[in-house]
């Protein structure tokens, strides 16, 4: 059984159509990554997992429940919104154990699951403070707390590591890797940091205008848009990237080039990425250079419509007037 | 209409993962410590999060000020009417308390509660608290029991400096009179933090909140009367009116309880009642009615409130 199945879903916010005819479907076990631009239904989605959203067309199966049922699907999912917060009054202690009273965890259980949770999401030390002393890192690290209580099926976390620092972000990464190794958990998430959901996910999903633009697993998507990888150097000025980029035409290997101010952008193949490096290294003055491999960015930029690298990632709009594409 | 909304219980269906939900767990407890004290409640959701509402408003010093408020009204009414010269002391004293009570309870209620849903969605607790395995309308239901028994037991340590200058001045007889009086104050307090907690789920910002919430004060203090006074008066409207005045307004329901209670005023004031088919019991209830529709409608509004 699914532990997610969504079919044809719709959902509309006045003149907004958040979801337009949505189908999804997530086995067990399997750890998502949702991405896309903002707006474009992920929130709303989340929502209807747990029931906080009715749709109004369409069906949603969470754990073979209708979250529109209530209780029952909640018992089992668990959801770390985009904004939690926390009453300022209440400790983390408190606020944890309020969940583990919710959820039902047996009450001689309860002190030691939420001591084993303040260990993992790295608040031990600040967990009789209140929260209104917390920064907005230990809030969503608290959120994501709660997320752990009791023995969810589905855990459903909405950018959860917005606004978390490095350490934050590891401390997220290591949870998810744990519970994706240990144990049958399913795992949604959404993130604007593709990087995030290459290293966490079995599988990702792009969400587009309210629909799935892209589905599949990460692997899959990463070569969607093909094998070649991408070859960027900053050269000492504009001149001599004109000068590289009609070296780089010249050579048999090298697939498309774009030129922005000192920055060029060539593709190849995986094989021809150091020969041509070393060819624009004789001739020209090269201050930096990296290879990125085909990445999830390139078909994310694929399904949402957009441009992905003709100026690059780094280049200032200023810059864009300069450049050519080959 | 789904399971849910139907009030169909914590768990519809025999697919639960806890098919208790919490309400049969054995032995099990809710702390409630928001006053250095321990009071051991059963662990259903409902309380668990009323304790919780109940930490959260005592903690944020709402409760000591509402006790203060009180004490200084109570003793400033008992220790300037008990004290008067003239018959009918503690008469003076009871109406004096349901005449100003009509003014200041409303406006601690409605002040205590017109955040109660709506401040928790802009805090992002809301969300988290409503996506916990309880159905939504017993979340409203808890946070209303949490604040009433904050405002409700603030109350009545607020009026206990007024029951001991009661007892000092008119002695221990007229503490009976003084005490259903302050339990009037106290039911009309929690029909009208219902009424502020309904308007709290309904509304989706809490600045527009406030607005309504001093809109209903100014309503049900001083409006409502004047207006059912014209229409009485202009259409010469009987017994009925005068009934359905009063029951509509649940400051009106407790000034007439508080009133039935002094003996100078019970003569004309019963007969009045007794014309517009009115009696303490009937009072009492509507008084009820309005402590309860309220927060059941504010159950049902919670589903429909967007997220």
């Amino acid at each position: 059984m699914n532990a997610i199945d969504i079919e044809d879903v719709t959902k509309r916010y006045g003149d907004v159509q958040a979801l337009d005819g949505l189908s999804l479907s997530v086995e067990r076990g399997t750890t998502l990554g949702v991405f896309g631009t903002n707006g474009a239904g992920k929130t709303t989605l989340f929502k209807l997992l747990v029931g906080l959203n009715r749709p109004d067309d369409g069906t949603v199966r969470v754990a073979g429940l209708d979250p529109a049922d209530g209780p029952a699907v909640r018992e089992r999912v668990r959801y770390l919104p985009e904004h939690a917060g926390f009453p300022p009054n209440l400790t983390g202690r408190e606020i944890l154990r309020f969940h583990t009273r919710m959820r039902s965890v047996p009450a001689e259980k309860r002190a030691h699951h939420v001591e084993r949770i303040l260990h993992t999401i790295g608040l031990a030390e600040a967990a009789d403070r209140p929260v209104s002393g917390y920064s907005n890192g230990m809030n969503r690290r608290l959120g994501l707390g709660t997320a752990l209580v009791g023995d969810p099926s589905v855990l459903v976390l909405d950018e959860p590591t917005a606004g978390l620092d490095p350490e934050g972000i590891q401390a997220f990464h290591d949870i998810v890797e744990s519970l994706a190794a240990e144990t049958e958990v399913t795992i949604v998430f959404s993130s604007h940091a593709l990087s995030e959901i290459e290293q966490l996910c079995d599988e990702a999903v792009v969400v587009a205008d309210g629909r799935v633009a892209m589905q599949g697993p990460v692997e899959v998507l990463r070569r969607a848009t093909g094998d070649e990888v991408t070859v960027r150097l900053t050269l000492a000025d504009a001149d001599e990237a004109q000068a590289a980029t009609a070296t780089l035409r010249d050579e048999a290997s090298a697939g498309s080039v774009s030129r922005t101010g000192p920055r060029l952008e060539v593709t190849c193949r995986p094989d021809s990425a150091y020969d041509l490096l070393t060819i624009v290294q004789q001739r020209h003055a090269v201050d930096r250079f990296e290879v990125r491999e085909p990445g999830l960015e390139a078909a994310f930029h694929e399904a949402v419509g957009t441009a992905s690298t003709t100026s690059g990632p780094d280049a200032s709009p200023g810059d864009a007037a300069g450049g050519e594409t080959a | 209409m789904n399971p849910e909304e139907r009030g169909d219980g914590e768990h519809p269906g025999a697919t639960a993962v806890e098919p208790d939900g919490g309400f049969a767990a054995a032995g099990a407890t809710n702390e409630l410590r928001a006053d250095g004290g321990a009071l051991r409640l059963p662990d259903w959701p409902v309380l668990t999060v009323a304790a919780r509402e109940y930490r959260l408003a005592v903690r944020s010093r709402w409760a000591l000020g509402v006790v203060l408020l009180f004490g200084l009204f109570s003793a400033a009414v008992v220790q300037f009417g008990a004290t008067s010269v003239g018959p009918g002391r503690f008469d003076a004293v009871v109406a004096t308390l349901a005449e100003l009570g009509v003014y200041l309870v409303p406006l601690a209620a409605l002040a205590f509660g017109y955040d109660t849903i709506v401040g928790a969605d802009e805090q992002g607790s809301l969300e988290l608290l409503l996506s916990l395995p309880v159905s939504q309308g017993r979340v409203v239901a808890g946070a209303y029991l949490g604040r009433a028994a904050v405002l409700g037991g603030a109350m009545l340590l607020g009026f206990v400096p007024g029951a001991l200058l009661t007892v000092r001045y008119l002695g221990l007889g007229s503490l009976g009179t003084y005490v259903a009086v302050v339990l009037t104050a106290v039911l009309m307090a929690c029909a009208v933090l219902a009424v502020a907690v309904l308007v709290s789920t309904l509304v989706a910002e809490k600045a527009h909140a406030l607005g309504v919430a001093l809109a209903l004060w100014l309503w049900m203090a001083l409006l409502h009367d004047l207006v059912a006074l014209g229409v009485v008066a202009t259409l010469d409207a009987g017994g009925t009116a005068v009934a359905a005045a009063v029951l509509l307004n649940p400051v009106d329901c407790f000034r007439v309880l508080a009133l039935s209670q002094v003996d100078v005023v019970a003569g004309g004031f019963g007969a009045v009642m007794a014309q517009a088919g009115l009696s303490v019991p009937v009072v009492g209830a509507a008084l009820l009615a309005w402590t309860v529709a309220p927060i059941a409608l504010a159950s049902r509004a919670i589903y429909r409130r967007r997220l």
